[in-house]
């Protein structure tokens, strides 16, 4: 595999450019009342999709931003918005 | 004189309608468990489901490196008796698993790293593990090939020798475990998908597969890479999981230059020569979840570029194939482990990373009784996947955790 | 030597000029142009190398590498593949792998007790009783690999990398692949070709047969890579093999250096927009009795021995093949002198009637239906078998060369290892390119054409779509090249033959291994029923021919073994490398990388021990004493100096900075003072401290703020991380290169700073905890901190990188007066230690949390609404009991500090030690360690587990913290 990612900014480019920044899980819950469950399956869990999910990659030897993108777990490929545009 | 026609782990035969037990994957955990829960605990109704064939996964891609020089007291014991098992399971299974306890060499390249390998070494010797902090000089006794000199990118400032760690054939204890558990009758179903876990008023009660409907009141997943997303699809359970492919690979076959495991953290790589004579190499992932199992021009140039400094006489070999496979990677190193909590019969054995060769025996050996009595052995009680939410990640690895895979 | 032809239009060597070798200690001549193994055999040798496990003589039988068969020594180097390795002046050949020698190997017998050794007969043998397993094992060891390399051996040569980006990447320049260039090329796309031989024209070259009238083949070739060469958006690569191809397009190969190349080997690392594979076909190897004996090779083998290197294979010849090109072969060779006493071909009909008609012509024997079944010959062929196909009848006859050859099939990796799928071809007999990777376009042999004009016509169409993927091409074109395709004639009839009739016992199909047939029958009635399982468990495959034999014949031969309806099975799956390649040429250039801070090269001149500490090299020691003792004293005592420049430095600004920081750090950073330095931390998640730092206020959110120098170069991706969904606005710029960090610490810190700077510096005037920004001497701006960490009177100096030296100079110089001395990163550890002030990493680790390592202080609990990290773990774990802590030490009855990393146990292990040293400021050891919560009272007797201690054990007191100057009077005098 030889990973691509595109870069909101400076487009297509190496992979290895990039840092992966976890699975897209929302904005981070509110503190109050957040039950050591709620906390932990934000902070740790994942569903490990083996398909298409969205996900968060930051632009390390680049621009330094962060942003989402999809992509195909079983090939490695970006992928566009299920159901949007493109 | 040795053959006899028969195929090593039972004839293909229909899938009946119930079992005890399912197993669902056909890597070494599964086979373990299912062999000892046939020999220790008389189940032997047991059907393992394997999406392809067995040792597919991680089970014949690993490197096959066992060791017990862990970082924490809770994981020390448990692959001290994995190691123990290699010579029983040989004799037990009458199948030559080719232990070479050559020992590991794990190269230390700071002060600092020199200060952490003494805490393991000490957590070793402190459970009757032998294992040694020697300096760069003694190890170059050791591995005459090592580059001990000051010019390189990471310095050798000594290392970690655990002698009675080494290699052990994997293959030879796929075919092995599964020879020795079909012997004891239990199925092992290679082309069938497992699809789904029926459940009933918190209880398992059958597992769907791409040959049809099972009835059973236990099932366990450990399916290696593969377990978090079946553990998900199946039960909706999420677990701190992110599937890495790390990487490995052969140079072309050489007469014995290499006696030890050689390993090294700030290299990210190992190398040992396996009995054919090729140099395994590998260690690196690909710092993001998935499931291709693919190889990258970057690692394999990676892998080059590190033995070529402290290894330097193989830069007179050449790569002759590279691989990979998927670890599945916790946030402490530490694997998951545990029963009948989300669901009554359901179990789980997972997040082992690249430990899975390692521990598969003992863990066989404590799932089996797990499931068998329905009592967590002590052994694998620091292994529940509750310690997440009680902010009690096991130390495992010294790092600190942030929000990527490879912390 | 052998007689060479010099006169064939074909030819790539230079007969008149001689290359001298040394080939086991004798002195050798081949020619320029010659491989190692042409030379070698135009000197009479025919046994190269002895196989792996039987120790059967083997000798040439391709030239492109596909088996280890001409594996030897060369230069050192194992494993060479003298087949396709060109020879060199004053080259030193040895053989490999034999005892005795390759003509006469003691080892030999082996080969008599296959039966002993069955498939995967080692995992049922020599493990009873179980102490015979460690003796076998090291028999298994030494008998098992084929090179040797001593532990001291120095690779040669130099290696060069190179990282290219192109528009269209061909992989093969034979014509197709020629031909795809060119297409892309007069699209006015950037086009590489790569070829592994060291010329262009492939499949042609070395062909004389017709490709129209009055034009041979190989002129055409030369024509096409003349037109090839005349475009200038055509880089060509040649003796460069792919070796890798990965999914967007990647592709890795190595290129073999010419004489005046400043490399040996050159890494090559393509990406395209699109990607041609026009890799063409190898040959099946026929599977028959001794089908690898010395002698028996396949038809491009011996076709290419004469043509290109003038060398004639035999002198008397029986083929056994199965396509054309066999009939062609032996009609040129038999033009060229080489007897022919029969041809046998695989197939009952559909020969090349002008190819039929020319071997009635010459009275050559010819049948039909017919296939070789033995090769006879000790050790090298003297006789072969032959039968019809079917097995009723047989001949036999003399002859010293069998050129056999089942058929072609196409070199399909390059597709295979980029996630192409292949599918079985019910006309080809073939593995033919089904669902193709993405932007990877397949052309020539490889997709089972034959006709040159239709090699031609597919490579065009494929240079087309590879040109309409970089959007330079229409549809229109694209829909002509196929129809000039389509009016062509398509792929050949293959033969379906597996292997000859026979038992197969000494029928290899995969040679590196020394696998048979009979092994592949055991395997599957063992129940190892697919290819991949029989790859394991046989091994075949597995060697440094890396599946050139076996990788077709294998599925094959399992689905006729199990009688399988319909060809399902597929192939193993193919590795990269695709062509075994040197460690050295993946390696490239040094890639030993490290930053320097500005006063690197001043530290080093004054005595500095350097290690690499992160991305940087840090000066650790100032002395060969590394317990640092003057180095301490000096601080303690007197005055030093540190450079800690690699300290992470950063501004953030913006209407929204403050809520960043709020979100970061766990102290209220709105109660930051303006000329005041806040002491803070940030944790992640889970409570642990990942980094702390002080925080200085500028301005109306404008911070300038520290961080610890490994934690630098993941500081702004953790803020924006944190931040990412609050669409706040802040500017957040890294200083850390930009600035420079002087510690100045020590009694007389003040006394030396007085003399460089301009203002008042006194306590009163610049107190501790204080920040000020002012100039030296109205040039130099410095940003000045009061601190601590070494528990004395300190300044930390940040100043511009470009004026760095010139303060530090300064310094020095205003400290000579007092003897100031530099101090390294270890004496700062063992000064700081006594100040109980932690190092994230060192007292702390992933089970300790703020709380644990005693800076709960920190942490401000009322700002919720900031969603600060770690503050949700932090307020759960707080009343966990069984966590571990952070506590101060001492020894009993004053003995030695204890190591570092030291146990704590009692029957279990209950912590450890963090740091601990003979402390010379308080003359005893002091240290802190980790341990359970219930471990952590002040006066509990901790028992200590060194390693290698044995039964003893040696016992500390946990007593409070800090052990220096509890009040931190000194630090702030």
């Amino acid at each position: 595999m030889a990973l691509t990612i595109t870069c909101p900014i400076c487009g297509k480019r190496n992979g290895y450019e990039f840092k992966f920044g976890g699975e897209e899980k929302g904005p981070r819950p509110d503190e109050k009342d957040l039950t050591p469950e709620a906390w932990c399956d934000y902070v740790h869990m994942n569903k490990c999709v083996a398909g298409v999910q969205q996900e968060w990659w930051f632009h390390k030897d680049g621009c330094g931003s962060w942003f989402p993108i999809y992509r195909d777990t079983t090939t490695n490929l970006e992928k566009p918005e299920p159901g949007g545009q493109k | 004189m040795f053959l006899k026609k028969k195929p090593m782990w039972g004839k293909k035969t229909k899938l009946k309608s119930s079992y005890d037990v399912v197993i669902i994957g056909g890597g070494l955990h599964s086979l373990a468990t299912a062999y000892f829960l046939a020999k220790e605990h008389g189940i032997t109704d047991i059907a393992i489901i394997e999406k392809n064939y067995i040792g597919f996964g991680g089970a014949g891609r690993n490197t096959a490196i066992v060791r017990a020089n862990q970082r924490t007291q809770y994981n020390v014991p448990l692959y001290k008796e994995a190691l123990d098992l290699w010579p029983v399971l040989t004799k037990d299974l009458d199948y030559n698993l080719m232990f070479n306890n050559c020992g590991n060499l794990n190269l230390m390249h700071s002060e600092a790293a020199m200060k952490a390998a003494r805490m393991t070494i000490a957590t070793a010797q402190f459970h009757g593990v032998e294992s040694h902090l020697i300096d760069a000089k003694e190890a170059k006794e050791l591995v005459p090939a090592l580059n001990i000199s000051e010019d390189i990118t990471f310095p050798i400032h000594g290392a970690m020798f655990h002698p009675p760690g080494g290699v052990v054939r994997h293959d030879a204890v796929v075919w092995g475990l599964a020879r020795g558990a079909a012997k004891k009758g239990v199925e092992i179903h290679q082309q069938t998908e497992a699809l789904g876990i029926g459940t009933q008023n918190g209880k398992v009660t059958s597992v769907t597969t791409s040959r049809g409907v099972i009835n059973t009141k236990q099932v366990l997943i450990s399916a290696g890479g593969y377990s978090a997303a079946l553990i998900y699809d199946m039960l909706g359970i999420k677990l701190p999981i992110s599937v890495l492919t790390i990487q490995a690979m052969v140079t072309q076959p050489l007469k014995p230059v290499l006696d030890h495991v050689v390993s090294s953290g700030a290299y990210h790589c190992y190398a040992n020569q396996t009995l054919k004579g090729e140099i395994a190499t590998g260690a690196h992932m690909d710092p993001w979840p998935n499931y291709t199992t693919l190889n990258t021009a970057h690692y394999i140039k990676h892998q080059a570029e590190a033995l070529s400094e402290f290894l330097p006489c193989l830069r007179g070999v050449r790569f002759m194939r590279i691989w990979g496979g998927l670890a599945d990677m916790t946030p402490d190193m530490a694997p998951i482990m545990e029963g009948n909590n989300h669901v009554e019969g359901f179990f789980m054995d997972c997040g082992w990373g690249y430990f899975g060769f390692k521990s598969c025996s003992a863990v066989g050996k404590y799932m089996a009784e797990y499931m068998a009595t329905d009592v967590c052995p002590d052994m694998l009680k620091p292994f529940a996947l509750k310690r997440y939410q009680e902010h009690k990640l096991m130390g495992e690895t010294a790092e600190l955790v942030s929000y990527s895979p490879d912390n | 030597m052998m007689n060479r032809f010099n006169h064939l239009p074909t030819l790539k060597v230079d007969t008149a000029q001689k290359i001298a070798f040394i080939y086991k200690g004798k002195k050798y001549y081949g020619v320029k142009g010659d491989t190692v193994a042409t030379a070698l055999y135009a000197n009479g040798i025919r046994i190269f190398a002895r196989s792996l496990k039987y120790h059967r003589p083997r000798g040439l039988y391709s030239l492109d590498g596909e088996c280890s068969n001409t594996c030897m020594e060369v230069d050192g180097i194992p494993n060479v593949r003298c087949e396709n390795t060109l020879l060199k002046d004053g080259m030193v050949i040895k053989e490999q792998n034999v005892k005795g020698s390759a003509e006469n190997d003691w080892m030999s017998f082996l080969d008599k007790l296959d039966w002993m050794m069955p498939a995967g007969f080692y995992y049922n043998v020599m493990h009873k009783p179980a102490k015979i397993w460690p003796i076998a094992m090291k028999q298994i060891r030494k008998a098992a690999g084929l090179g040797k390399i001593s532990p001291d051996f120095e690779m040669p040569g130099k290696f060069d990398e190179i990282f290219l980006n192109t528009d269209v990447c061909v992989i093969g320049g034979g014509p197709a692949g020629m031909m795809a260039a060119l297409g892309a090329a007069q699209k006015g796309l950037r086009v590489i070709l790569m070829e592994s031989r060291p010329w262009l024209g492939g499949f042609f070259e070395y062909r004389s047969s017709q490709y129209k009238e009055g034009e041979t083949l190989h002129n055409r070739a030369g024509q096409l890579a003349k037109e090839v060469e005349s475009f200038e958006n055509i880089r060509v690569f040649t003796h460069t093999a792919a070796v890798g191809t990965y999914n967007n397009n990647l592709v890795t190969g190595f290129q073999i250096g010419k004489k005046d190349d400043v490399f040996n080997e050159r890494y090559i690392e393509i990406r395209a927009k699109s990607v041609v594979v026009a890799a063409g076909c190898i040959e099946r190897p026929l599977i028959f009795d001794n089908n690898e004996r010395p002698g028996v090779m396949q038809i491009n083998c011996a076709l290419r021995m004469a043509k290109t290197y003038g060398l004639l294979p035999g002198k008397k010849a029986v083929f056994s093949i199965g396509h054309d090109l066999g009939l062609e072969a032996a009609l040129e060779l038999h033009d060229l002198g080489l007897a022919i006493s029969c041809i046998a071909d695989i197939r009952e009909d559909g020969q090349d009637p002008v190819l039929l008609k020319k071997i009635q012509d010459k009275n050559i024997l010819f049948l039909k239906g017919w296939v070789a079944t033995k090769a006879h010959g000790r050790k090298l062929v003297k006789k072969v078998s032959l039968a019809s196909v079917d097995g009723q009848v047989s001949k036999t006859f003399d002859c010293d060369l069998v050129v056999a050859s089942a058929g072609m099939t196409p070199v399909t990796g390059h597709i295979t290892v980029a996630q192409g799928t292949l599918k079985y071809d019910n006309h080809t007999g073939f593995f033919l390119p089904d669902q193709m990777p993405d932007k990877m376009h397949a052309a020539g042999r490889l997709l089972g054409l034959n006709d040159p004009l239709s090699i031609e016509a597919s490579g065009m169409l494929a240079g087309l779509k590879a040109a309409f993927d970089c959007e330079n091409c229409s549809i229109g074109e694209i829909g002509e090249a196929k129809k000039a395709l389509e009016n062509l004639p398509g792929p050949v009839r293959g033969t379906k033959l597996v292997t000859a009739p026979v038992k197969g016992r000494k029928s290899f199909i995969c040679f590196d291994e020394d696998a048979t047939i009979k092994n592949i029958k055991q395997a599957i009635e063992k129940g190892f029923d697919v290819p991949e399982l029989i790859k394991r468990f046989t091994a075949t495959g597995l060697g440094p021919g890396q599946g050139g034999i076996p990788g077709h014949n294998l599925p094959l031969y399992v689905a006729k073994y199990q009688a399988l309806p319909d060809i399902s099975i597929r192939p193993t799956n193919v590795r990269p490398p695709l062509v075994p390649t040197l460690i050295s040429t993946y390696a490239g250039v040094n890639h030993k990388m490290f930053k320097i801070t500005p006063m690197d090269e001043m530290q080093r001149k004054d005595g500095g021990i350097f290690r690499n500490i992160g991305v940087w090299q840090r000066a650790r020691y100032f002395s060969n004493d590394l317990s640092c003792k003057k180095e301490i004293e000096n601080v303690r005592s007197n005055v030093g100096m540190l450079d800690g420049s690699t300290l992470g430095k950063f501004r953030i600004y913006g209407p929204d900075a403050l809520k960043a920081l709020q979100r970061v750090f766990v102290s209220d950073m709105s109660r930051v003072k303006q000329g005041r330095i806040k002491y803070s931390a940030m944790c992640n998640d889970d409570g642990c401290m990942i980094d702390d730092g002080v925080v200085i206020k500028q301005g109306e959110n404008d911070y300038y703020f520290t961080t610890s120098s490994g934690r630098a170069g993941q500081t702004a991706e953790w803020i924006r991380y944190h931040t990412r969904y609050d669409g706040w606005n802040f500017a957040l710029v890294n200083l850390t290169d930009a600035l420079g960090v002087i510690n100045i610490s020590g009694p007389n810190a003040r006394k030396v700073l007085e003399k460089v700077v301009d203002i008042d510096i006194s306590n009163e005037a610049f107190g501790y905890s204080e920040y000020k920004e002012f100039k030296i001497s109205d040039t130099i701006p410095l940003r000045a901190m009061r601190l601590g960490f070494v528990g004395e009177l300190s300044y930390e100096l940040h100043v511009p990188s470009s004026y760095m030296k010139a303060v530090w100079l300064m310094l020095k110089e205003a400290g000579k007066e007092f003897n100031i001395q530099n101090f390294g990163v270890e004496a700062q550890n063992v000064l700081r230690m006594e100040k109980c002030h932690i190092i994230l990493g060192q007292e702390s680790e992933q089970r300790t949390n703020l709380l644990d390592v005693g800076l709960g202080f920190l942490w401000d609990r009322k700002k919720a609404d900031a969603k600060t990290i770690g503050a949700v773990a932090l307020h759960q774990a707080e009343k966990d009991q069984t966590r571990l802590k952070l506590v101060g030490f001492k020894m009993e009855n004053n003995s030695r500090a204890p190591r570092d990393g030291a146990l704590i146990v009692d029957d279990k292990v209950r912590g450890y030690i963090a740091t601990a040293r003979d402390s010379f400021s308080l003359n005893e050891a002091v240290g802190m360690a980790l341990v359970e919560a219930p471990l952590s009272k002040i006066g509990t007797r901790l028992t200590i587990f060194e390693d290698e201690c044995g039964d003893d054990r040696i016992y500390g007191k946990v007593v409070e913290m800090p052990f220096y100057d509890p009040e931190g009077k000194r630090m702030k005098m």
